[in-house]
């Protein structure tokens, strides 16, 4: 077995992973990042592919959260974690939020205030801004609609680079972050799994793990550190932490957005290249509407819904583009590690609200898209119907339910959550493991409840303020 | 992938294109290896119980002829029980999106 000694081991590297090795590793400390999933090349594959899907999801993007109905889910399983196969889009934490949740979770130094400054740092960092010119057709439906109906809506800021053409790169954490670490000096380690934390009184000693080497092996790898900061997101973090024996707060609490599409289908072609960048913002953070990626095989599987012929729409399928809406649900999940299974349980439980909620998320979103000039609209709920017109959409009211809707979420928070009061959270204010001198938390798990937009702009000035405070500690 | 796994794949794969057949069924069988082992031991069963429940009607002469496994699916999928309305979903769901994503450009 091979041994590997450093100062700071962070254990993956998506949005709150890169953040923590490059601020980290730019304050001189001598940082190795585990990434259990490969190192791809940022333009190996088209966005949204079949070649991505294999290469950068974790299961194939087929990732399951059990329950009544069962909620499918993505996840990034490479260096830059899911900030490979997002969308971009780069919303803050609204203010309110931040300022009810260092209310009700009792999270120290968390002020709208203090969480803007972080933000607008890492913006600069990553170039986030809105688009250079006109939306795509896509985008500009959903603004469209909106505007007709008198909603408010609004072009979300992408952390996306535009060239003098206008071509925009996304910037994902193997673009930015990382080179940043390593520039610094961090290892990064791809195909590097850790499965444990070997713990001994209030510290970890090591990290147990397993790295595939060139030519098809794998070698067992110990990794001992001064400080270990688990980002995994928030279903490989929590299951880590119970892998090593951390289970007070750790995996219940599982927040979520889940969504129900339309494939809405136009009298002319649309952009299938790209995500909407217009959100429709009416009806609060409870309930948000916005666009999907679009490829053709995507296309097919939400027409597939159904379960009614598709034939004819999919021969069309260059005019037709999905579009979805989110609710920030009731329900909680609970992520679990069951000893001998590598991967953990994942279990969501949707209440009658959320359904109610879904059932009334998909009817505005049906309106929104008849008023932006679509000829017909296929949900994903089994057996729709189809609608072409207002006066038919009546069923689908009735249609949402446990058995018929096929729901999905790309959105996953809250497995640990962060705050000073013990009896709800699984770590402190800053992400430092209660009983754990020297783990700490840093990703998505952290926050205490879903955020109701994209959330990695949340997830990385939450990151930010947490080195921050990390090196205030440090500091002789 | 198990025997009548491969038995629905190829019943849903529409395209006549060997090339896109072959390329499905990898994908398929790549996916299905790398699910979540709870959930593909879930899956493997039902494919069990179901192929054993397929092989019952082929032997009574009630599943012959091209298109008879298709049939079977599409009632499954219609079919008031959820577990055989997820079984085929979550197969169709992966064929599909293969299948259109392998599609030579062009293709209607």
């Amino acid at each position: 077995m091979a041994t590997l000694d450093t100062e700071i081991l962070v254990i993956g590297s998506g949005a709150g992973g890169a953040v923590t090795a490059a601020r980290l590793a730019e304050s001189g400390h001598h940082v190795t990042v585990a990434e259990e999933g490969p190192w791809v090349e940022a333009d190996a594959f088209e966005p949204f592919s079949l070649g991505e899907m294999v290469a950068k999801y974790r299961h194939h993007g087929a990732s399951l959260a059990l329950g009544n109905p069962n909620i499918a889910y993505a996840e990034g399983r490479c260096v830059g974690g899911s900030t490979e196969i997002n969308s971009g889009l780069f919303p803050r934490l609204p203010d309110d939020l931040a300022a009810d949740w260092a209310t009700r979770y009792a999270i120290d130094e968390f002020s709208p205030d203090l969480l803007g400054r972080y933000a607008t740092g890492i913006e600069a960092d990553l170039g986030v801004s809105t688009l250079p010119g006109a939306p795509p057709p896509s985008s500009a439906a959903l603004e469209r609609g909106a505007t007709k109906l008198g909603w408010r809506n609004v072009e979300f800021a992408r952390a996306f680079r535009y060239d003098t053409e206008g071509r925009g790169t996304k910037q994902t954490m193997s673009r930015t972050m990382l080179p940043r670490a390593r520039a610094a000096g961090a290892a990064i380690l791809p195909d590097c799994a850790v499965r444990r934390l070997v713990r001994r009184g209030d510290r970890v000693v090591a990290a147990t793990a397993r790295r595939r080497v060139p030519g098809g092996g794998v070698e067992r790898l110990t990794i001992r550190a001064d400080h270990y900061v688990v980002c995994g997101g928030a279903v490989q973090t929590p299951a880590l932490l119970q892998r090593s024996g951390i289970r007070r707060n750790v995996g219940a609490g599982l927040r979520m957005h889940p969504m129900i599409k339309i494939a809405a289908r136009f009298p002319h072609p649309v952009d299938h290249g790209d995500v909407p960048m217009h959100r429709v913002t009416e009806f609060g953070l409870d309930l948000t509407i916005g666009g999907s990626a679009s490829r053709r095989g995507m296309v097919a599987v939400a027409l597939a819904d159904t379960g009614l012929p598709f034939d004819d729409a999919l021969a069309d399928w260059e005019n037709i583009c999905l579009y979805y809406a989110a609710i920030r649900s009731e329900g909680r999940g609970r992520v679990l590690a069951v000893p001998g299974l590598p991967s953990p349980v994942v279990t969501y439980r949707l209440t009658d609200a959320d359904l109610s909620r879904l059932a009334r998320g998909l009817v505005h979103l049906g309106e929104l898209l008849l008023a932006a000039g679509a000829v017909e609209l296929h949900p994903s709920v089994l057996g729709g119907p189809v609608v072409r017109s207002l006066d038919e959409m009546g069923a689908w009211w009735d249609g949402v339910t446990r058995g018929r809707a096929n729901l999905m979420t790309v959105h996953l928070t809250s497995s640990v959550r962060m705050g000073e009061d013990r009896r709800s959270t699984g770590a402190d204010s800053f992400g430092r493991v209660w009983g754990c001198a020297n783990l700490r938390v840093n990703d998505a798990s952290l926050l205490p409840d879903a955020p109701g937009v994209n959330p990695q702009a949340a997830i990385m000035a939450i990151a930010a303020r947490n080195c921050d405070h990390f090196l205030s500690e440090a500091r002789p | 992938m198990l025997w009548f796994e491969r038995e629905v794949v190829e019943a849903l794969t529409r395209s006549r294109d060997p090339a896109v057949r072959s390329g499905v069924e990898a994908f398929v069988d790549g996916s299905l290896r790398d699910k979540a082992e709870h959930v593909r031991v879930g899956l493997a069963t039902q494919s069990l119980l179901l192929g054993a429940y397929a092989r019952g009607l082929r032997a009574l002469g009630r599943l012959d002829g091209d298109g008879a496994v298709a049939a079977l699916l599409d009632r499954w999928e219609a079919s008031r029980i959820g577990v055989l309305r997820q079984y085929v979903r979550a197969l169709k769901a992966l064929v599909v999106f293969a299948e259109n994503e392998l599609a030579p450009a062009g293709t209607p």
